[in-house]
């Protein structure tokens, strides 16, 4: 088990910066169609850590999610990623990407899905090399038999199995997760997030998970972020202390229970509009 | 959206594609033989002449009469249509192409093709036959015209209908235009290209019997013409009784070829 970093009373533990943060955020503004849609971000996230951000509809979480990802520019203020930019980052792999919307190509079957995009990164890999790694990926995620499936023959929580082995085929350094079991039944949704605990803990990638369900940003992460909205900004940040490995018994821990009802209680606080702080 | 995997269900789907198949047809077919007899009875029972409304009984003598003569008007019209919708689907997909892969030559050239929708382009018969003469290449030009906008449309939207999630994924990794192209854009836009095709093939049939019409010396539409002044309507409808039969042997040879080219595709995909 890595140590915690120790929080300053009170919360904020954003501003504080330690080596072994993977992301950092400085500052950072977004301005969209005149409208402020991120105000001064500031945010470490650990290597290896499992972040959530939640948030209201229209907080800027997804975003935010963006500008970690190099999809949007920062307006001002700045985001690394181990001392390189995210654009940097995404180029050299570091990056995997995960949305609600599995988007799978529907011509290809589950492993050439899986390893489309690495072909598309990493030009000198053989047919028999992606296919490989495609299969290995499908396998990590627990869908190694569907390997010849097309997508219209998985179901929508395979489907997205698929896009999470299509990222982490990449082999990056962080999976920046934009709600990706949203569109998910409740049952289906709660074995994802049970799956996706496993292949963080076998893989020890840095995730990043905007979610808008608290028993999810509970139930997977160690830190969880709460965004406002107008502007959005970070409001609160609540550490998870619940030991892992944890499995869905978790949700039944007094201790889960608290955390549920402290973070429902920041929640309602962020849908007030705040002023320029 | 449940869990369970949507399982091969083709068999049961095959059978229960052709009961629902067989039971849509069989109303028509009874309603269209109805109709054959309804017309024989009532020019018969009002002698109406030959030349105005044929009966089909006569239609069909005319058939037999004129086998060898329309079997060969047939051929011809047939290569024409084949040639033209060949011609347009290439020619439609390069400028789909063109508009989405150069930016700036695109913004260019769309209008000007939406524009050129607006000409009636059987109005341009008689001058293709001005400048191409008598022979193949008018009707291949007038095809073309009137054929390759469904194609270039269809394609169009479906290679601008990516999402945009998935082009983010694709600019992640470094994806160049190109590759998007091909890899996304293009195999994503099938579906939508073999339904414009569909489209093609039927107004090829129009356009092959348009240019016929205006100038030709042989072909199914020629026949019709040269019947016609000749008072020979039997014969009129017998030509236009085989149009119809290629029209429909051109749609269903490019449905076919849907199945092949896009098995993956929604329609046929989604039980």
């Amino acid at each position: 088990m890595r140590i915690e970093p120790i929080r300053a009373a009170g919360g904020r533990p954003a501003h504080i910066r330690h080596d072994d943060d993977l992301i950092s955020a400085k500052g950072v503004s977004v301005v969209m169609a005149r409208q402020l849609v991120l105000q001064n971000i500031d945010l470490a996230i650990p290597k290896g850590s499992f972040v959530s951000l939640i948030g209201p509809s229209g907080c800027g979480k997804s975003t935010l999610l963006k500008v970690l990802a190099g999809l949007v520019d920062p307006t001002s203020g700045s985001v690394s990623i181990a001392g390189l930019s995210p654009v940097e980052a995404a180029r050299k792999r570091m990056i995997g990407l995960v949305f609600q919307d599995a988007n799978l190509l529907p011509w290809k079957n589950a492993v050439d899905n899986a390893s489309m995009l690495l072909g598309i990164a990493d030009k000198s890999l053989s047919r028999a090399q992606l296919k490989a790694r495609g299969q290995e990926m499908l396998e990590l995620v627990g869908l190694g038999d569907s390997a010849h499936k097309r997508p219209h023959e998985l179901s929508g929580g395979m489907r997205q199995r698929v896009a999470i082995a299509r990222a982490l085929a990449l082999d990056p350094a962080v999976l920046l997760m934009d709600e990706p079991f949203g569109a998910l039944d409740a049952i289906t949704r709660d074995s994802m997030g049970q799956s996706l605990l496993e292949i963080w803990q076998r893989t020890g990638k840095t995730i990043v998970l905007v979610t808008h369900s608290i028993d999810e940003a509970i139930h997977l992460s160690r830190h969880v972020h709460v965004l406002g909205i107008k502007p959005g900004r970070i409001t609160e940040s609540l550490d998870i202390g619940l030991p892992y490995p944890r499995d869905l018994s978790v949700t039944e821990d007094p201790e889960f229970v608290r955390l549920t009802v402290q973070l429902r209680t920041m929640l309602r606080a962020s849908h007030q509009p705040g002023g320029a702080s | 959206m449940s869990d369970q995997p949507m399982t091969n269900f083709s068999e049961s789907r095959f059978a229960s594609s052709w009961s629902a198949a067989t039971g849509s047809w069989l109303p028509a077919v009874i309603l269209l033989l109805a109709t054959i007899a309804a017309w024989e009875v009532v020019v018969r029972i009002f002698a109406i002449s030959a030349f105005i409304i044929p009966a089909p009984s006569e239609i069909a003598r005319s058939l037999v009469a004129q086998w060898a003569t329309l079997m060969q008007a047939t051929l011809v019209t047939a290569g024409e249509i084949l040639f033209g919708f060949l011609v347009s689907v290439v020619v439609g997909i390069a400028i789909a192409l063109v508009i989405v892969r150069f930016d700036w030559l695109g913004r260019a050239l769309y209008p000007l093709v939406v524009l050129f929708q607006n000409v009636p382009k059987v109005a341009l018969a008689p001058i293709f036959i001005l400048w191409f003469g008598y022979g193949l290449a008018p009707k291949i030009g007038l095809i073309l015209v009137i054929a390759f906008f469904p194609v270039t449309l269809s394609m169009l939207a479906g290679m601008q209908a990516v999402d945009r999630s998935l082009l983010s994924l694709m600019n992640s990794v470094g994806a160049s235009q190109t590759q998007i192209l091909f890899r996304i854009r293009v195999p994503h836009s099938l579906p939508n290209l073999m339904a414009g095709t569909k489209i093609a093939a039927t107004l090829s049939v129009i356009g092959a019997i348009v240019g016929e019409f205006a100038g030709a010396s042989d072909g199914l539409g020629y026949v019709i013409q040269f019947a016609s002044t000749q008072l020979d309507t039997a014969l009129v409808f017998a030509a236009l009784l085989l149009v119809s039969v290629l029209g429909i042997a051109f749609y269903y040879a490019a449905e076919i070829l849907e199945r092949i080219v896009v098995p993956w595709a929604p329609k046929f995909s989604q039980a």
